[in-house]
């Protein structure tokens, strides 16, 4: 009951932000800076994300959301036409996003990674790759339901055949034999944030929640949503399920120990970085989603530095 | 007081002659053998399948009794060479014993006749050797072993002339093990034909409980054993798409049992 009436204020609040920060979305929420345009710190997409600037080969536009190496090499020839961009994203709420991102930060090396670092000693990496296999077949219905919101009914057949399959015979989804060389079945890596973004909806302002880390308005519909759709949630008591969730991220957690830490150590102001890496992130995700469901569309899509009421990028 | 306990005691020990020592050569379950030879790569790897069996068995012990099981099952195997294969299963199983509650006694009434049971786990383990004779031939082995987490149980209520009672019946710790050797075929289009002799052994402990109008009676588990006994096996490992296999497979004892279940290679 407790827990009801938390979450029910919980959407409450993301109502609320998801409301303002619609508002507050300009109409192009990726804007392309000038490398003269003032900014706090600006950070330049790398080769990876850059492909995601240029639309993708116009004769298979539906890999773009599954295969990242393809695009790097598809980059790579195309140097002459990469454009820098950066995606930005605005941020009101930066004195209070900053004390959370310090919060999280010492969260992650005070308690989590050391917790994840002993987990990663004591369970070897095939055992910790079937318990993430098994939660996340486990996130199956929120990715079924956004591809079906998505109207993207092939990705939607795909997540029910590769749930179904992980589930029988991968042993409850600890195995993962739909990704296998011969099935093919990829996970759609999707969200009901990214669902509103392929709609339309800008993102808003930065958010960084305590514990969940980077999000934003329209986001935030993704913690919202997985809460009510991922099964974990429903476990009684509630104590346990929240258990279960901690136990879930440690075991993340000791699959990428390394990387927040490079991130964070390759930049002069980490906040900045991961904000703006965040803001790319999820444009490039919610591109390669667009690109996906309507590969028929133009290929040059409204790109961030084609936006005319910006100033033009300095050559 | 004690001439009516006396009675019941006699009338329970009726029960148990009924219901309990008439089972005691039960011939039970065993669950799909699969083919001699693993299907696991060469390498090494994995498989794993559902699978479902089902077993009919009779008994004898004065009367013919029939024991019927559906099970379904998941597993998860690790072959290799070709030529050797360890798995596990985990599953679910029903127990229906027919006619187990009918009596011959014109006095004793009951509402019904069979012990039915639901749905409850069990495990598996087994192993597997085979030797590749040449292209086509090979023979092999297996040894497997089942036991069943849960009791079954059943309830059954009824009158001894005017007495009312109502019997629960427990069949628990319930395990069987199996041994087969025998040849495998490989026929066109990547099937394989196999086929062999086995012999079994089970064994459970049953007990009763009766409620009866005075106060509650029970008998100490009992505990039953078959005799090891000889059966034959038949199936075919079929190749379908994208590393699946269709197993189908019969077993021959007493009775005829049947199953099937498909496999994915990683």
């Amino acid at each position: 009951m407790i827990m009801n009436r938390r979450f029910f204020l919980l959407l409450i609040l993301l109502s609320v932000f998801f409301v303002a920060g619609v508002a507050d979305s300009s109409p192009s929420d990726f804007v392309v800076a000038s490398p003269t345009a003032s900014s706090p710190q600006p950070v330049l997409l790398t080769d990876a994300s850059n492909a995601e600037a240029v639309s993708p080969p116009a004769g298979n536009p539906a890999d773009a959301d599954t295969d990242d190496y393809k695009d790097d090499e598809y980059n790579d020839s195309a140097d002459d036409v990469a454009r820098e961009e950066r995606a930005e994203i605005a941020d009101p709420l930066e004195p209070v996003n900053r004390a959370m991102h310090q919060f999280n930060d010492k969260l992650y090396f005070w308690a989590l990674k050391p917790v994840a670092q002993g987990y990663k000693f004591m369970i070897p990496e095939p055992a910790r790759i079937s318990v993430k296999n098994f939660f996340s077949n486990l996130a199956f219905p929120a990715r079924f339901l956004s591809c079906l919101l998505q109207a993207d009914i092939n990705g939607a057949a795909t997540e029910a055949g590769r749930f179904t399959i992980n589930t029988i015979w991968g042993i409850g989804g600890l195995l993962d034999p739909s990704s296998g060389k011969e099935l093919n079945l990829q996970t759609q890596d999707t969200d009901l944030g990214q669902t509103l973004g392929v709609w339309g909806v800008g993102q808003g302002f930065y958010i960084v929640w305590p514990v969940f880390g980077p999000s934003s308005p329209r986001d935030s519909v993704t913690i919202a949503g997985n809460y009510f759709l991922y099964p974990v949630s429903y476990i009684s008591p509630w104590y346990a399920g929240v258990g279960v969730g901690i136990f879930e991220e440690i075991n993340a957690t000791s699959l990428r120990i390394g990387d927040y830490e490079a991130l964070k150590e390759a930049a002069i102001d980490p906040y900045v970085a991961f904000r703006d890496a965040y803001a790319q992130y999820r444009f490039k995700k919610i591109k390669a989603r667009k690109a996906k469901i309507n590969p028929s569309a133009p290929a040059e899509e409204k790109s961030p530095s084609d936006n005319s009421a910006l100033p033009k990028k300095e050559e | 007081m004690f001439k009516k306990f006396f009675t019941v005691n006699c009338f329970v020990i009726l029960l148990a002659a009924l219901f309990i020592f008439t089972i005691r050569s039960a011939a039970m379950a065993a669950g799909l053998f699969g083919p001699l030879q693993t299907v696991s790569k060469e390498t090494g790897g994995l498989n794993t399948a559902i699978g479902y069996f089902y077993h009919e068995d009779t008994y004898k012990n004065g009367v013919d009794h029939t024991v019927r099981l559906n099970e379904i099952y998941s597993q998860a195997a690790y072959g290799a060479k070709n030529i050797w294969e360890v798995y596990a299963r985990a599953g679910l199983a029903d127990m229906k014993i027919f006619d187990i509650f009918s009596s011959t006694d014109a006095f004793i009434m009951t509402d019904r006749d069979n012990f039915e049971a639901n749905w409850e786990f069990f495990g598996t383990i087994g192993a597997k050797a085979f030797y590749p004779i040449n292209s086509i031939w090979g023979i092999g082995a297996f040894i497997q072993g089942t036991y069943y987490f849960s009791d079954f149980t059943d309830t059954v209520s009824g009158t001894k002339g005017e007495t009312p009672f109502t019997t629960e019946l427990k069949v628990k710790d319930f395990w069987n093990v199996n041994f087969g050797i025998g040849v495998q075929a490989a026929l066109p289009y990547g099937i394989k034909f196999y086929a062999g002799p086995y012999i079994y052994y089970s064994g459970a402990n049953v007990s009763m409980h009766s409620y009866i109008s005075v106060p509650e009676y029970y008998l100490d588990d009992d505990t039953i054993r078959n005799k090891s006994i000889v059966g034959g096996f038949t199936g075919l490992d079929i190749p379908l798409t994208k590393g699946f296999r269709l197993n189908i497979e019969g077993q021959f004892a007493d009775r005829v049992s049947a199953g099937a279940a498909i496999s994915y290679t990683y």
